[in-house]
């Protein structure tokens, strides 16, 4: 459960990467050595750890075409736990070298192996791994949180932090807590000495007026096909975020979801864990399973004691009968021009009330566009700078019929060739849409501003809000072949 | 100063060899604690300075003594700090901790110990800070877990102290009764764990060490202490031990005091983090394992928070509580959920794709409550897996290739188990998906993708090699894929290769170099561009190692290759050597017999008509071994020994031209396993004593100004020249007992010293007198040093390797040289520099320095002394045996004057120098020699 090193690695342009922080544990390293005997390898210097590393992830040697230590065919595992071959005086593998990447930065850190060195033991037999990328993450929230000041400044003073963060979370390698994002925790006014104790991921008191406040906001992803061999896919899942500004050192509060009478039930439900307690039908309906329709629906009750800082009480996927916005998309070549005919229509039971809207129209593998003439029966057309991609914004209503159209034709004359994409050759080529739509909820789940129960002595504020908006939704062109996205659909 | 610290700590720590190059750790150490001891330094800074103790303390503290000091002094410091520096109080605690633990002598503990522990447990308790400052609070936390870290390299070490911290944590209301409960958990553990070895005294031990009842007189300390030190089974997971092995404690059914602490821990377990609740968990799971009177259903009131929770380690937690207590604490239900939980969260869209990836790591080591097979195969997947549930992982081109590659494994698995049940739709997606992956490469894809379709390639092969149909619409789709993308080849090679190793039974690589040997040689030449050939070339060298393909095609294309009319890429070095490496491989077939005429052919109008001279002669080479040797002869003349092969043959130039074995092997500098030679000292000689002029004809002014004007020119006198003798050390290695061409590189660890020359040592035979070898050193300062050494050498076979060899220590006595006075002076000369030296030092205060050096010696053991030592150095009269007058210079430019006398107690050397610094090493070499 512990680790033994850790490092913050800047993988600037692969050769001109560089260890931002790094730091070992001494006597972690020392159960390393008892635990392991003679087949311990120890934790190289820096420089030889970002080498292997870097290898390892395949991030080395961008000119070289084969390199077989990175590029061997042979599959292992290689995330989350990668293998480190050291050579030279302290040879051996070390193992497992945890490594999460989010520009700009790559974490990595060496949990402690508390097992018999015989067998390596799985991976997932290994407490310190699950800890060891929770600690991860965390850290990486912690430096990558947006801040006030420019993103690189804000790193680097969160890591000139980090001596002192590391010693109140992770003072000698185990990590006890996540550090807290935004300020240092400064433990605010000393806590009253009473009966109850303090939750140790609550880091002080609030004083001062009761607020309380929940959030639904759904994400509606989606593939559609157009085509009557390939089902549509889409799908939905919801987080519940909370605000929870309440007296008193271990509040309770109780949220509760509640679903429109012939809601679909909520599925996969993960919940906080400052959630006291759940009712196991609460946990019973799964995405994977087949749908009966003797489900519990709900209501969902969710009874916490919340933390100071903002979180996600619970998240939830849910599967309803029709996508918000259905669409058709035919592309038809014509010579050196593209017929271009789109249709999309806004489905009866959803809002027509839009924070935006917008289809984008990428074109790839083709010369920059020359002459667009293209009708749009509503919204405005616009034409990217680099001149391969067609901005259709439909603003914040469809019109009365919910149905907008375009038509056209765009001739690909260009002087200089648009980018490339190996997925979109020929024919085959997608519309992404980019919406939001706040105050509803696709799944119609939602958290009634009466069903949120505070035990305090002061009445609070409670705000609750909704909001539904699209990732990853994409309609692809009939007339060519789209890649497959679920396979569980095609089987 | 206070930057300089920060970047020779981040320095240090980032590379500690390289920075004890420009110093030494004794150095380093001395003045961080000067720096930390220093009143006005920053207490920032302060913070800083005890990271390198923190990070490396075996390295700065190599000895148990310096751990012991270094420990005192910062228990010292700690005393003396002002409280209000709550952060730097703490790090210390942890430097402190990481000193006294990690001293290189494991099994003794450092006297400081006991004191220290004293401390923690004190500052621990200290809850002074209650409704005072929250930051003081901050310091009793890191108290707490520096004794955490204790009791985990020393199990045992609080047993006596477990009511005490039930207490504390029991007291505790603020978030500091997290830190309590970790302790206690622990120590619990730790206690359950060492009393399982005591049969049946154990139980009655334990209720007294939970009731905190001494008088029970269970000798902890000497029973669970002794078990600390270098023993590490305690330290290993109890659940990780194989099944059946775990180490139990025999309650009876009456253990009310650990089920009451037990239960309280539990209760309060949602209070921690999630990160300290997780370990709790894992902890009492241990302790729960080794307790049969206690069952597992105590847990049963937190599992169904755990279940539902978004938390990795919790739910993490959760599965090793399941595969510790199986069906005593989850029922079938219960696991069904947790495998369909684990498909959902492996596939979340809200998770971190490193947790989805751990997730299905968890799903092939899935711990069953009945698993059946019981064999410890690394991957089985979990018999409630069916492919209706797992088609929910079914890889897409969408997913990252890490991803994608875990799935595809994992569905692989599954439709394998499934085989005749599942009606091959399952298969065939697969298939499917594998072939879409390759028309993304083929139009255009990155490095990324190209290689995440071998490697999945590989995958199918490897699962599903024995259905045909797909294998071979495989090797066809790689095929018309490398006509696409020539520079593939060293991919399809190496999957040629993987799948030949890992599958030997299997045909389907054969197969692959079959059909790229046939599409090769298919290819109109005139389509073909001087890049495609070399990759081409490279395939065919592949292919021409398979011994039962034909080569009949591979012929016809190098002879379309050569031909002029086709040559319309120019022939140069590099295209020729691409051809002999195929002919090369070809003259060493099973089939030479029916090949002999077109590669005689080839290599004949290549040794008439290439571009290239050397090719030319190569290829004649090729020709005449052909056409003159018997098969067995050209088979032994050409076979690429293995690594390490024998003789002469290894350097041929034959086998340097086509990338045989030989060829990286010969270019390779290979390292030794252990030191094979080393430098000894030659019997150190003295400087020998000259023959003084007498003084009447000495010629020209000798005095100081004269003396000194000698240092105009740099290189005077600024070398010190050590004699070694080059040795085998006594490891025996037939392979090193001739050894060439022995170039040494020293390296310096310390920059007292200008950077050395290599030596250059021609050869080293075991059975001959050893070569001397003359090592100049020039001082920048004239301290003792330690020099590394390494060396390049080649040995018989012509292999060149590289070794390391032990140290070099020049000691303080072995820089001392002769006054550098002008040859013409004599005796009289020299003393006249010698008083005029005494006098500028004794009045001069900047870098001079005077000293007494006394001790006891008879008048002869003085000048038996004298003799032996200084000799050379010696300025007065040797008859003169009243005083001696001792002038030792050392390079560059320092004297160490020594005037001696015996007085009626004591001998007493009067010291001069006109470098201080020297003083410590004249002392320490004084009293080396005076002892003797």
């Amino acid at each position: 459960m512990s680790l033994r090193a850790l490092w913050i690695i800047s993988p600037e342009k692969g050769e001109h990467a560089s260890i931002r922080f790094s730091r070992r544990f001494a006597t972690v390293e020392l159960r390393a050595k008892r635990l392991a005997g003679s087949s311990y390898v120890a934790v190289p210097e820096d420089d030889c750890f970002l080498q292997l590393l870097l290898t390892e992830l395949g991030l080395s040697g961008s000119k070289q075409p084969f390199v077989v230590k990175r590029d061997d065919c042979l599959y292992r595992p290689r995330s989350p736990a990668v293998e480190l071959h050291v050579t030279g005086a302290g040879k051996g593998t070390l193992w497992p070298v945890l490594a999460i990447s989010q520009a700009p930065l790559i974490l990595a850190c060496l949990p402690l192996v508390d097992a018999s060195p015989e067998q390596r033991p799985p991976l997932s037999s290994l407490l310190s791994v699950s800890q060891g990328l929770s600690f991860l993450a965390g850290l990486q929230t912690f430096l990558l949180a947006p801040g006030s000041k420019q993103d690189g400044e804000g790193l680097v003073s969160r890591l000139a932090l980090l001596p002192s963060v590391l010693l109140q979370v992770c003072p000698l390698g185990t990590p006890l807590e996540l550090p807290l994002s935004g300020t240092l925790a400064t433990p605010s006014a000393p806590t009253s000495a009473g009966i109850q104790k303090q939750p140790a991921w609550r880091t002080g008191l609030h004083r001062g007026r009761a607020v309380v406040n929940v959030s639904v906001a759904e994400t509606v992803r989606s593939m559609q096909y157009g085509n009557r061999s390939r089902q549509d896919l889409w799908d939905v899942y919801g987080t519940v975020a909370c605000k929870c500004e309440v007296e008193g050192v271990l509040p309770n509060v109780t949220v509760t979801l509640s679903l429109p009478p012939n809601g679909s039930p909520l599925q996969d439900i993960l919940v906080h864990p400052c959630v006291t307690s759940l009712d196991s039908s609460v946990l019973t309906a799964s995405s994977v399973d087949s749908c009966d329709g003797s489900a519990f629906s709900g209501p969902y009750k969710f009874p916490f004691s919340p933390p100071l800082e903002p979180f996600i009480l619970c998240s939830y996927t849910s599967q309803v009968p029709v996508p918000p916005i259905l669409g058709s998309y035919q592309l038809k070549e014509e010579e050196s021009q593209l017929h271009v005919s789109v249709v999309l229509k806004l489905h009866e039971s959803v809002k027509n009330s839009f924070e935006y809207c917008e289809a984008h129209l990428p074109f790839y593998n083709r010369d920059q566009m020359g002459v667009v003439d293209v009708k749009v029966s509503s919204g405005q057309l616009d034409v990217s700078k680099e001149k391969n991609l067609l901005v259709w914004a439909l603003g914040q209503k469809f019109p009365k019929s919910r149905e907008v159209t375009m038509e056209g034709k765009i001739l690909f004359s260009g002087t200089a060739p648009g980018p490339s994409e190996p997925l979109c050759t020929g024919l085959t080529a997608y519309i992404k849409l980019y919406f939001k739509v706040p105050d509803t909820t696709l799944s119609g789940c939602s958290v009634d501003q009466h069903s949120v129960q505070v035990y305090s002595s002061a009445k609070p504020r409670i705000v609750t809000s909704r909001e539904l908006h699209s990732k990853d939704y994409r309609i692809w062109n009939s007339t060519g072949t789209a890649p497959v996205s679920s396979g569980q659909m095609i089987l | 100063m206070a930057s300089g610290w920060v970047e020779r700590v981040s320095a240090f720590c980032g590379s500690p060899s390289r920075f004890l190059c420009g110093t030494s750790s004794e150095v380093f150490l001395a003045e961080l604690l000067r720096e930390l001891r220093d009143d006005r330094a920053n207490y920032n800074v302060k913070v800083l300075l005890l990271s390198p103790l923190c990070e490396y303390p075996a390295l700065l503290c190599p000895s148990d003594s310096v751990g012991e000091e270094t420990a005192l002094e910062l228990m010292s410091i700690f005393a003396q700090s002002p409280p209000k520096f709550v952060h730097f109080r703490s790090q210390l605690l942890v430097a402190l901790t990481c000193v006294l633990t990690c001293s290189p002598d494991a099994s003794s503990r450092l006297r400081a110990f006991p004191d220290f522990l004293d401390l923690l447990l004190q500052l621990a308790q200290d809850t002074s800070d209650l409704h005072g400052d929250a930051a003081q609070r901050s310091l009793r936390a890191t108290a707490c877990d520096c004794l955490r870290e204790m009791e985990v390299l020393y199990p045992g070490l609080l047993s006596q102290r477990l009511e005490l911290l039930g207490a504390l944590r029991h007291q505790e209301t603020s978030r500091l009764h997290q830190a309590y409960a970790g302790l206690q958990t622990l120590v619990l553990r730790n206690v359950v764990y060492l009393l399982t070895g005591e049969k049946e005294a154990g139980a009655v031990h334990l209720k007294a060490l939970l009731g905190g009842n001494e008088s029970v007189g269970w000798e902890a300390d000497q029973n669970l202490g002794a078990a600390s030190g270098k023993n590490s089974t305690p330290l290993s997971s109890v659940i990780l031990t194989p099944m059946g092995t775990i180490p139990t404690l025999h309650t009876g059914p009456d253990c009310k005091e650990l089920r009451s602490v037990l239960s309280s821990l539990l209760e309060e377990s949602y209070l921690f983090t999630p990160l300290s609740q997780a370990e709790r968990l894992y902890r009492l799971t241990e302790v729960v394992a080794m307790v049969p009177a206690i069952p597992p259903t105590i847990f049963r009131a937190q599992l169904l928070r755990l279940l539902g929770t978004s938390e990795v380690s919790l739910l993490h937690t959760t599965l090793l509580m399941k595969s510790a207590f199986t069906d005593s604490l989850f029922s079938s239900e219960d696991e069904a959920f947790l495998l369909k939980r684990l498909v959902v969260l492996s596939q979340h869209p809200l998770l971190s794709a490193p947790e989805k990836l751990f997730y299905m790591d968890c799903i092939l080591h899935f711990p069953e409550n009945r698993p059946i097979s019981c064999g410890d195969s690394d991957e089985a997947l979990p018999v409630l897996l069916t492919p209706r549930l797992a088609s929910a992982l079914l890889p897409v081109v969408f997913n990252d290739s890490a991803t994608l590659l875990a799935r595809f494994n994992l569905l692989s698995l599954v439709y394998l188990e499934a085989g005749e049940e599942e009606d091959g739709r399952g298969l065939e997606y697969l298939y499917d998906h594998l072939t879409s992956l390759l028309r993304i490469v083929e139009s255009g894809g990155k490095r990324e993708s190209i290689v995440t379709l071998f490697r999945a390639a590989f995958l199918f092969l490897f699962h599903f090699h024995h259905v045909e149909r797909y294998c071979d619409n495989l090797s066809q789709q790689l095929c018309q894929l490398y006509l696409q993308h020539t520079r593939f080849a060293p991919h399809l090679i190496n999957l040629a290769n993987q799948t030949q190793e890992k599958l030997p039974d299997s045909p389907w690589a054969f197969g692959l170099l079959k059909a790229l040997q046939r599409v090769i040689s298919q290819t109109p030449l005139s389509q073909v561009t001087r890049h495609d050939l070399s990759w081409h070339l490279k395939v065919l060298t592949r292919a021409a190692e398979e011994g039962e393909m034909s080569q009949h095609a591979t012929l016809r294309f190098l002879s379309g290759v050569i031909t002029p009319s086709s040559l319309s890429w120019s022939a140069d070095w590099r295209l020729g050597n691409g051809i002999l490496g195929v002919c090369r491989r070809l003259l060493v077939h099973p089939s030479l017999d029916s090949i002999l005429i077109p590669l005689a052919d080839v290599l004949q109008h290549l040794a008439g008509h290439y571009g290239d001279t050397d090719i030319r002669d190569h290829a004649r080479l090729y020709y005449t071994l052909l056409t003159t040797l018997s098969r067995e002869k050209l088979a032994t003349v050409l076979a690429h020994h293995a690594e390490g092969g024998q003789q002469v043959k290894k350097r041929t130039l034959s086998c340097l031209m086509t990338e045989g074995e030989g060829l990286t092997s010969i270019l390779t500098i290979h390292e030794t396993e252990a030191a094979i030679f080393r430098l000894i000292e030659t019997h150190w000689e003295q400087p020998e004593a000259e023959d003084l002029i007498q003084d009447e004809t000495e010629r020209g002014e000798a005095d100081l100004e004269t003396y000194r004007a000698q240092f105009g020119d740099a290189a005077f006198a600024s070398q010190v020249t050590l004699k070694f003798l080059l040795t085998h050390t006594e490891t025996r290695d037939a392979r090193f007992d001739q050894l060439f061409s022995i170039r040494l590189h020293f390296s310096l660890t310390d920059d007292h010293y200008s950077e050395l020359q290599d030596l250059s040592v021609p050869c080293l035979f075991r059975e001959r007198p050893p070569p001397v070898v003359a090592l100049t050193l020039k001082p920048k300062q004239p301290y003792p040093t330690s020099l590394h050494v390494s060396a390049i050498f080649t040995t018989q076979d012509g292999l060149t390797w590289h070794t390391t060899l032990p140290d070099i220590h020049v000691c303080f006595q072995q820089i001392f040289l002769p006054l550098p006075a002008p040859s013409s002076w004599g005796r009289t000369g020299r003393q006249a520099v010698f008083a005029g030296l005494w006098e500028e030092i004794s009045g001069e205060t900047e870098e001079c320095a005077s000293s007494l050096f006394c001790c006891r010696l008879e008048e002869e053991a003085l000048s038996a002394l004298v003799e032996k030592h200084f000799l050379p150095f010696l300025v007065s009269d040797p008859a003169h045996k009243d005083q001696f007058r001792v002038l030792l210079f050392l390079p560059p430019q320092s004297h160490v004057l020594l005037k001696i006398s015996s007085e009626e107690d004591a001998v007493h050397f009067n010291i001069a120098t006109d470098s201080w610094q020297l003083l410590p090493h004249i002392n320490d070499y004084l009293l080396e020699i005076t002892a003797s």
